[in-house]
């Protein structure tokens, strides 16, 4: 795949990896402590506790490297500055070299079909004469 | 205006009854469409070219100009995502009920991103066209090449054989 569309693959990922983390912990957030005068929140038993810290953790490690990835990617992009006219003046002049050799080709082409034609009519010429002098049985 | 589910075609093919005879009868095929055009109630435009930032109401955030930087603003653009990031979930912390900025600035930095993405392209389409260039130069080069060695080959045979045929 060519690399915009992998950049703009990544950006995709970087999204869907944003919306996963902040709704997993916005889901499964186990209840803060308010304030001092209330007592802790009863723990919740089963899922929370040290599986959501690891989930956390999974989570935004896989964000840190989808967005290093991209940078990656970006420092790949075979890109130079300064460039919509640079380019537009290499596609007239690769034109202009084109078509020199297209009509050098279409001579070449030329000449040889005229000595391929030429050889044909000495082949056809050799063979009657061949032909013709070859002894009745 | 009224428009059926299943409309009958137009009958313009009756004005092509005697196209067998006479070509020039009939008329010519409508000529092709400038501007925008209506198709199934959506209007279309027939220049395809990528609408700026203002005109879809998004903030920009990179420096407009002639020539963009591309590599440093896709990189400090994926930096200003990281931070955002960051900052959304401190504000889920501190005052959960101020998500919505974050969340449309977030949103920005997004559309921002595959804006400049979308603006490669037509670079990428000019640097497709140089390479497919040089590729048919060096095709033709080699053809010529081919042909000329061809022919040298087959004088080369033809003087043999006529070296051949005359030392009889």
């Amino acid at each position: 795949m060519d690399i915009i569309s992998q950049l703009q693959e990544q950006v995709n990922l970087m999204a869907q990896l944003t919306f996963n983390t902040i709704g997993t912990l916005q889901r499964d957030a186990p209840p803060n402590r308010l304030s001092p005068n209330y007592p802790e929140p009863p723990p919740h038993p089963t899922e929370d506790g040290a599986n959501f810290a690891e989930q956390a953790k999974q989570m935004s490690t896989a964000l840190v490297k989808a967005a290093k990835q991209f940078d990656a990617l970006v420092e790949a992009l075979p890109i130079s500055e300064g460039d919509e006219e640079a380019q537009v003046k290499r596609i007239a002049e690769l034109q202009a070299e084109n078509d020199i050799i297209g009509q050098e080709l279409q001579k070449q082409l030329e000449a040889a079909e005229k000595e391929l034609n030429q050889v044909r009519e000495l082949f056809s010429q050799a063979s009657d004469n061949c032909l013709n002098l070859k002894k009745p049985e | 205006m009224s428009t059926s589910a299943f409309p009958p075609p137009p009958p313009y093919y009756r004005l092509y009854k005697n196209y067998s005879q006479d070509p020039n009868s009939a008329p010519e095929p409508p000529p092709p469409i400038e501007g925008t055009y209506v198709c199934f109630g959506a209007t279309y435009t027939t220049s395809d070219t990528l609408p700026s930032l203002e005109e879809q109401g998004v903030r920009q955030l990179y420096p407009k100009g002639a020539n963009v930087d591309f590599k440093k603003e896709l990189k400090s653009l994926n930096r200003d995502l990281q931070l955002h990031i960051l900052e959304l979930a401190d504000i889920l912390i501190e005052r959960p009920s101020q998500y919505a900025r974050r969340i449309e600035e977030i949103s920005t930095v997004f559309k921002n991103l595959h804006h400049l993405l979308n603006a490669l392209r037509p670079h990428q389409a000019r640097s497709t066209l140089i390479r497919i260039l040089e590729l048919q130069i060096l095709n033709r080069k080699r053809a010529v090449e081919d042909i000329k060695r061809r022919r040298e080959e087959a004088q080369g045979i033809l003087n043999e054989s006529l070296a051949i045929l005359d030392g009889h």
